[in-house]
């Protein structure tokens, strides 16, 4: 690891002017910020720690809109909320899944989110696409825990269990910029390779991402899957999160998004559009699951994902 | 003389040696099955476990000495080279930058059978040694390494190990590794005896030790005197290795052991960074710390080989087997080691022909050291999937078909065993997880998640051996002190020896103090690996406590003017049979001698001559597979093993834990990846290589079935280590099969082989 300046700024509008020569990071809860700078994935001049700015570990219920959690809320916090487990239950799944317990500890929302990918070659020293390399070498090489769709020049899997959870819940995104705070939508706040290789998001160094609005989720149900080959302190092979409205046996409208499949929170085409009209019995949800990832493209080893997430989604939704 | 020597031959791992020994000559007699003991198999708390559970225990890892310089090891980022030329120019123009290693100051050091030297021009695999940097601190010298500059000749690199197979295969290591081959009877005349004939190819990944602790060094000079602390399990070995490779006595190498944090094989011989520390340390006259991080752990300290197993079982329509074969090759790295598999097929069963053949092969990776049962595991887990699947065809009971093959003497040579109570741990095993009742046929059964029942047994050696010795230090205080050159690895040496030192002088466990792990003070004893401490240091222990005793009664007979044989002894005191007035406490005793301390030295007796000394037992698996995810939970365990006497049944209880979970984590979990195009690993992280947790751990019950092994030793005990793990593994993937009805034939038995294989059985 190699030598960085710690900062707290006192202020969101200080955070900026560490940026002006792109050698600063943002600092949350650290559990992943620290593993990348010790494995010297990035080398960063300055660690800027936002726990030293006020109020964004705040979680507000706004009366009728929806629920605004700062973006240093810790992760163990949301996953033990009692509002978030009644009414935004995905999120709630979602967070009790991450990591470990004392990873939960530290780990923010914030940070989750914006995590960098774990591709073993990303995290090690492979000059990667990602890492302003040419090659991408989970593509011919050892791609188990790879990307089946979307992936494509870079094959990594979007790491975090909450950012799926989100999706499906159709979050918002405050964004500070430096000097004001805007709205991004959460569907377009992740970027995928073939757009750009070297980011996750839209997020410029400098931006802070502040708080996360989930609007109100009237008769609404949702719930969040991961399935991973430890129970505990292990990345998503696979997860589902669905919200839905249901009339009866019968769901009127909803979403489905996956996770550990693509290199952002997957919204699937086919699947979303057959999804208002399904009726929840098991011949029809076993039809249902199929329409998942039928554009996947899976590479040598990763085959595997297509069945898991059809499975995953028939799993929740034979328990919704 | 009171002792002899003799040539002991014992097997250490899965490799015969032979050792000079000095053994007494009249041997203590063993405890007899119906004394009462009260100390030794008592479920005695470990004597250090408040020191570990406060953190007051100071590991390896923990020492410190003012002054103390730090040491960080420059490794290969290529699989294969040749450095043609190294600059250190830069990296040692930082002031806090005090000392440096290269090839060059290396020429006279071999390492790896000659094959190689410390530090050597020629790297072998990614994570191979090129230079050490000592310097103020952790950061100074991975900055400096950063500047070393190096030009490679890259050459091309072989990791896979099909490839590695083939002529054409890039030459790694000039040693020529010849396939080892065992023959018994006529497999040919074996296999058209059959009526039946199962074959099926099955293949295990590289494990990798990965101990909480990792290996580490601190070492400080003292004039030409060298001290060594090691996290070791062997502190001969790491003092013997020190020596030659500095060229200086023995003698003047002190190493030391106390607590550990784990080793499993991985920490049996002595490592680079402990030479290179004491060469770095030497060099710049202060005391040197070298730590290696889990990445170089992952790399560079030793590994379970990988295996691919072809297997072939003849047997007749009575289930009785004709033929054996066992075609099995892995790798275990860039240098010389072994890959054998075959033991277990060899030693199990009753089996008149069988033809065994182990082949090893280069590929560009770390190398192979002994790992829980090398050979064992990997053997084990395919030999009893073969068998489930040849009992299957005959319409056999897995265990009715093991128990029509069982062997009553050793098939290699017809030895009588000192003892074997496998059928005993079948019996009760099968008992505890009512094998009966809910084993159901292969696949039975719907519903998502299906249950399934498995089973396997294992042989391994464990009797221990002479040479072992202990010396016994009595006080007036009636405390003594116990110090033996062997190491507690974790298991609870410490407090097994403190009881059966107990167990003699009948005092309290809390007034004996037990030394192990340094060379400067203790007589030799065993290294902590091959199941092999506990019979080999615990009957030493109780030969220097016996004999304590008896120079205790000749004292306190001279000093009551009795005959010994008028003497009776009880906590502590003598007193006359007759008159029980005359008696003499340890302070009295001690008040007549001018010394305040007694010593005795005592050693491991000789081996029974005619016998094979082997531990048996069985271990019966209940798993859960989700057939949407492909997950398998391992529910319960049941162990049945034939160990001998329990010598503390709390830490025997931890060790069958710790080798359950090491056996799940190989099955279900663990596998080292390189990637092949690059040839770097890229397992190097406790996140890539997943060990189990303690969320994986199942309902475990553990049941030994034998009472005392007299034959073996005067504590009739056998180790553990190692049976505690081997039969883990092949019970699981048995168990897997009979929930499912498709076998895995490749471990670990991850997600994605469930599902991939349940897709084809569908299909």
């Amino acid at each position: 690891m190699k030598n960085f300046k710690y900062i707290q700024p006192k202020s969101l509008s200080e955070v900026k002017k560490y940026f002006s020569d792109n050698h600063s990071v943002l600092y949350a809860g650290g559990t992943d910020v620290l593993g990348l700078v010790k494995k010297e994935v990035y080398n960063y001049e300055n660690m800027i720690d936002l726990k030293s700015v006020p109020d964004l570990d705040k979680v507000e219920e706004v009366k009728g809109k929806g629920l605004k959690i700062g973006a240093l809320v810790k992760i163990s916090e949301i996953a033990e909320s009692e509002i978030i487990k009644n009414k935004y239950t995905a999120l709630s799944d979602a967070a009790q899944k991450v990591a470990s317990p004392q990873i939960r500890n530290m780990a923010t929302l914030g940070g989750n989110i914006c995590q960098r990918p774990r591709c073993w070659y990303y995290r090690d020293d492979y000059a990667c696409l990602r890492k302003d390399g040419d090659y991408c070498y989970a593509e011919e090489g050892e791609n188990k825990y790879h990307a089946v769709i979307g992936g494509s020049p870079c094959f990594i899997v979007h790491p975090s269990d909450t950012a799926v959870a989100l999706m499906a819940l159709d979050a918002v995104f405050n964004i500070f910029d430096g000097n004001a705070e805007r709205e991004v939508p959460i569907s377009e706040f992740f970027v995928q390779p073939d757009e750009d290789v070297y980011l996750e998001n839209i997020l410029k160094p400098y931006e802070v991402l502040t708080s996360v609005f989930i609007p109100e989720q009237k008769n609404k149900v949702s719930r969040f899957i991961k399935f991973a080959e430890r129970d505990v302190w292990d990345f998503a092979m696979a997860s589902v999160a669905v919200k839905v409205e249901k009339n009866g046996n019968k769901i009127t409208g909803g979403k489905i998004i996956l996770g550990g499949v693509a290199p952002i929170p997957w919204y699937d085409e086919k699947i979303n559009k057959g999804i208002s009209g399904l009726t929840l019995d098991e011949k029809s949800i076993d039809e249902f699951s199929k329409l998942a990832l039928q554009d996947a493209e899976p590479l040598s080893k990763n085959g595997y994902k297509i069945t898991l997430a059809r499975n995953l989604i028939k799993m929740i939704l034979s328990e919704i | 003389m009171s002792t002899k020597f003799i040539k002991s031959k014992f097997w250490v791992e899965d490799i015969k040696e032979e050792m000079m020994a000095e053994v007494p000559i009249s041997v203590v007699e063993p405890w007899q099955k119906d004394k009462e003991l009260k100390y030794v198999g008592k479920p005695e708390s470990r004597k250090d476990a408040y020191d570990k559970v406060s953190g007051t225990a100071e590991y390896t890892f923990d020492k410190s000495f003012s002054q103390i310089a730090v040491a960080k090891t420059l490794r290969s980022p290529y699989p294969n080279a040749v450095i043609k030329k190294i600059d250190v120019s830069e990296a040692i123009k930082n002031k806090n930058v005090l000392g440096i290693l290269t090839p060059d100051n290396c020429k006279d050091n071999d390492w790896y059978s000659g094959t190689s030297k410390l530090l050597d021009k020629k790297v072998r695999y990614n994570g191979d040694e090129i230079a050490c940097i000592v310097a103020e601190t952790e950061q100074d010298a991975e900055e400096a390494l950063r500047l070393i500059k190096i030009e490679y000749e890259i050459l091309p690199h072989v990791t896979d190990l099909e490839k590695a197979k083939l002529d054409t295969a890039a030459k790694i290591n000039d040693h020529e590794l010849k396939p080892r081959e065992y023959n018994r009877g006529n497999l040919e005349e074996g296999l058209k005896e059959a009526d039946i004939i199962v074959e099926d190819k099955f293949s295990t990944s590289v494990a990798v030790h990965n101990p909480l602790e990792p290996h580490c060094s601190v070492v400080k000079w003292d004039g030409e005197k060298l001290l060594v602390f090691d996290s070791t399990q062997g502190i001969w070995a790491v003092r013997d290795t020190v020596a030659s490779q500095l060229g200086i006595p023995a003698s003047n190498v002190r190493v030391i052991k106390k607590y550990m944090g784990g080793g499993f094989g991985g920490k049996l011989e002595c490592g680079k960074y402990t030479v290179m520390a004491a060469l770095l340390s030497k060099k710049i006259g202060r005391p040197v710390k070298i730590v290696l991080d889990r990445k170089e752990m992952n790399q560079a300290v030793g590994n379970r080989p990988s295996s691919v197993q072809e297997l072939k079982i003849g047997a007749k329509k009575d289930g009785s087997i004709t033929a054996i074969s066992h075609n099995a090759y892995g790798t275990a790295g860039a240098f010389p080691g072994s890959a054998g598999c075959s033991w277990p097929a060899r030693s199990l069963y009753k089996c008149p022909n069988m033809k065994l053949v182990d082949t090893t092969y280069y590929i560009n990776a770390g190398k192979d050291r002994p790992f829980r049962a090398p050979g064992h595991v990997q053997g084990t887990f395919a030999f009893e999937s073969i068998i489930d699947e040849a009992a299957e065809k005959l319409g056999m009971d897995p265990i009715e078909f093991r128990v029509k093959n069982f062997t009553a003497v050793d098939p290699d040579w017809n030895g009588p065993y000192t003892s074997k109570l496998l059928r005993e741990a079948y019996i009760a095993g099968a008992d505890k997880i009512r094998w009966k009742e809910n084993r159901k046929k292969a696949g039975f059964g719907g519903g998502i998640v299906k249950t399934g029942y498995g089973m396997a047994s294992q042989i391994w050696w464990g009797g221990g051996a002479p040479p072992s010795y202990a010396i016994l230090k009595l006080n007036w205080d009636g405390s003594a002190e116990l110090v033996s050159g062997t190491q507690d690895i974790g298991t609870g040496t410490y407090t097994i020896l403190a009881q059966i030192v107990a167990e003699v002088l009948e005092i309290p466990t809390r007034k004996i103090n037990v030394v192990l792990g340094d060379t400067g003070v203790c007589p030799f004893g065993a290294m902590s690996g091959g199941s092999m401490t506990a019979p080999s240091v615990g009957p030493a222990a109780r030969d220097a406590a016996e004999k304590m005793l008896s120079k205790l009664k000749s004292a306190a007979a001279a000093i009551l003017e009795l005959s010994e044989d008028k003497l009776e002894y009880s906590e502590g005191v003598f007193s006359s049979k007759d008159d029980r007035s005359k008696t003499a406490d340890f302070s009295k005793l001690f008040g007549h001698f001018r010394e305040g301390v007694l010593v005795t030295q005592g050693a491991r007796e000789a081996n029974p001559e005619g016998y094979a000394i082997n531990t048996f037992g069985a271990q019966f698996a209940k798993v859960d597979v989700n057939t949407l995810t492909g997950k398998v939970c391992v529910k319960h365990v049941v162990a049945a093993h034939d160990i001998g006497r329990v010598l503390n049944r709390k830490t025997l209880n931890n060790q069958f834990h710790g080798g359950i979970m090491m056996g799940l984590g190989f099955a279900l979990l663990e596998e080292r990846v390189i990637d092949n195009y690059t040839g770097k690993l890229l397992t190097t992280n406790l996140l890539d290589y997943k060990l189990p947790t303690i969320i994986e751990t199942p309902e475990i019950d553990v049941i030994i079935v034998s009472e005392e092994d007299n034959k073996v030793n005067n504590i009739g005990a056998k180790g553990i280590g190692e049976p505690a793990m081997i039969p883990t593994a092949g019970a699981i993937a048995n168990a897997v099969y009979n929930a499912i009805g498709v076998r895995i034939k490749d471990l670990p038995i991850t997600p994605d082989k469930v599902l991939n294989a349940l897709a084809s059985k569908n299909n």
